[in-house]
């Protein structure tokens, strides 16, 4: 007995109660809302008069549904154009920003990340403005600079989701710049001089020792994007007017196509099942990036 | 004679020229380029500030003027008694500061507890923490909206704050800053007969500041600019945050509520980037930071 005593530690109540803290929060926010919504995506509800459970009949109608299959599309789009030209537009910027030293350097990160730190909802109402179709600023720009006929911008279908797409990646440019150029500048410079020896120029260099050496960085962007163009919301609502996914439903997106079924038509059944879709993708892009860490471990 | 040396020494110098300009070129094309970008970034804003003191007709206007000789404070006249923008303004930061004090103690002891701290079911917890980041709060929107309006927090502050208390990105950035401290800083004070709480109190939160500033400011920034969750839970004037505010100008037409709408989106950026301007450095690193975590 009185060994038993002695071995035993008093209880360690910081890790006793930090643990149970965060476990309670995330059953009580995460687990158990997203089990709760596999349920409701099983259920026809308007939260009010009734619930029946309907199997997969949501994810049938939501399957056959024009407006689905066209916001599913539309974050594909977004997908494929904020990491590809988002992250390649940040390289070139990065490499240029770590050409330059000292006070210059300085000035164009603060520049550059200005955008980031400002909120999207106001970015977007302002540069709803700077679209305006025919008089706006670029229009005007367009028209009386490089003389040509300006598109509609957000009022024009064909180039609705393109622009705010624009719009978005100009906002995080100064986010992924400074990630990669503070991995460019942990590249040692004995890499680019031994590169300079076997008689490479700087554009070899860019393509063949930086972005290779860049790629742990370049992954982690791609990851984040993805899964940011797939959550996309604000941007949506707040440039494209009443109702929001217009013109001719050309914006539509995933998230505010479960926002208006569930909030605007009151099929909650239905908003869950196109929350479960949203979480499948998510899940999916996840274990991707998992996949392509663990690759890097290879070299 | 003269001239003709003249002329090679001209020569020459054209020459010599010729190569420091070649040399220099790259790097006055890197400015010219990286100035564009520059001015690019913060166009948009120059442009807001500029046309909340035009009229409406002067901002959207089919003669293009960047500098109206219609000055005008209509606007913010306007904007200031037709919206609720103090009472916003205190939602605002009543949320966005309850929201970023919490984070930084959660993600600060979380950290220690994931980094210095073993203990059974450690690794089950930190993948919990993980995978939360898969369930963002638009994934499971409807089912806390269900919870927020049964537990009657719809337009209420503890409702707003709720689903973000706990970050999951604060965690990871905290314990990856935690482990860079020496393991025999807290064993010496164990010795001494520190408890956990202690060391987390008198030796963990003290050396973490600068991680703490990074974890802050971005919550801060995250909380005040969400707009998705205050959208569904606040149906009340008097709960509404600024971004609700400026989400009532979405539904307008925006040629109508032009001067109105630059004028409030100046009143709502003109802190944030105040604060930018003085914590620059804090946003840089924090950034850096989390892109070293790869």
């Amino acid at each position: 007995m009185d060994k038993l005593l002695k071995k035993r530690n008093p209880v360690n109540t910081f890790i006793l109660v930090v643990s149970i803290l965060i476990f309670s929060y995330y059953v009580f926010v995460s687990i158990w809302p997203i089990f709760f919504n596999i349920y409701m995506s099983l259920s026809k509800t308007d939260l009010m008069t009734g619930w029946t459970f309907v199997g997969f009949k949501n994810y049938l109608s939501i399957f056959k549904d024009p407006l689905f299959l066209k916001s599913l599309l539309h974050n594909f789009i977004y997908l494929v154009v904020m990491v590809s030209v988002g992250i390649g537009s940040s390289l070139i910027i990065a490499a240029l920003i770590y050409k330059t030293s000292g006070f210059a350097k300085k000035a164009y990160i603060f520049m550059f990340f200005a955008p980031v730190v400002t909120s999207l909802v106001a970015v977007s109402l302002i540069w709803k403005l700077l679209y305006y179709p025919n008089v706006g600023i670029f229009a005007k720009i367009i028209s009386n600079v490089l003389h040509l006929a300006p598109p509609l911008f957000l009022a024009d279908p064909k180039t609705a989701l393109i622009s705010i797409i624009v719009m978005d990646i100009w906002k995080d440019t100064g986010l992924r710049t400074i990630i990669l150029h503070a991995g460019m500048e942990e590249i040692p410079e004995s890499i680019y001089d031994a590169s300079k020896i076997d008689g490479a120029t700087a554009i070899t260099n860019f393509f063949r020792v930086t972005i290779p050496l860049l790629r742990p960085q370049i992954i982690f962007l791609a990851a984040v994007y993805s899964i940011n163009a797939l959550r996309v919301f604000t941007q949506v609502y707040m440039m494209t007017g009443n109702p929001p996914g217009g013109p001719a439903h050309s914006t539509q997106v995933l998230v505010l196509r479960m926002y208006q079924e569930a909030f605007y038509a009151t099929k909650f059944g239905k908003g869950a099942a196109i929350a479960m879709v949203v979480f499948i993708l998510l899940l999916g892009m996840v274990i991707l990036e998992v996949k392509s860490f663990q690759q890097r471990w290879e070299y | 004679m003269g001239i003709l040396k003249n002329g090679k020494i001209m020569r020459k110098r054209r020459r010599l020229n010729k190569y420091m300009f070649i040399r220099t070129m790259p790097n006055v094309g890197v400015h010219i380029l990286l100035i564009i970008g520059s001015f690019l970034m913060i166009l948009p804003f120059m442009w807001m500030i500029i046309s909340s003191f035009k009229p409406n007709l002067d901002i959207i206007s089919v003669d293009f003027r960047l500098f109206s000789p219609n000055w005008t404070l209509d606007n913010y006249k306007k904007v200031i008694s037709e919206m609720p923008l103090g009472r916003s303004y205190f939602n605002s930061l009543v949320i966005a500061t309850t929201v970023t004090v919490s984070t930084v103690f959660s993600s600060s002891a979380a950290g220690f507890l994931f980094s210095k701290l073993k203990f059974w079911g450690r690794d089950a917890l930190f993948f919990l923490v993980l995978g939360s980041v898969m369930i963002p709060p638009q994934i499971v929107l409807i089912p806390l909206y269900l919870m927020v309006s049964r537990l009657h927090l719809v337009n209420s502050y503890p409702g707003l704050i709720i689903p973000f208390l706990i970050n999951a990105f604060g965690v990871f950035l905290m314990r990856q800053f935690i482990y860079g401290i020496p393991t025999e800083l807290i064993e010496a004070a164990r010795v001494d007969g520190a408890s956990d709480w202690k060391i987390y109190f008198r030796v963990i939160l003290p050396l973490v500041k600068p991680a703490i500033a990074v974890v802050g400011i971005l919550t801060f920034l995250w909380t005040y600019d969400e707009f998705l969750w205050p959208l569904v839970v606040v149906n009340k004037t008097e709960m509404m945050t600024l971004p609700l505010v400026l989400g009532r100008y979405a539904m307008a037409e925006g040629g109508v509520v032009a001067g109105a709408s630059m004028a409030t989106t100046t009143l709502v950026l003109i802190p944030i980037l105040i604060v930018y301007a003085f914590f620059q450095r804090y946003f840089v690193k924090g950034i850096s930071m989390t892109g070293m975590k790869g």
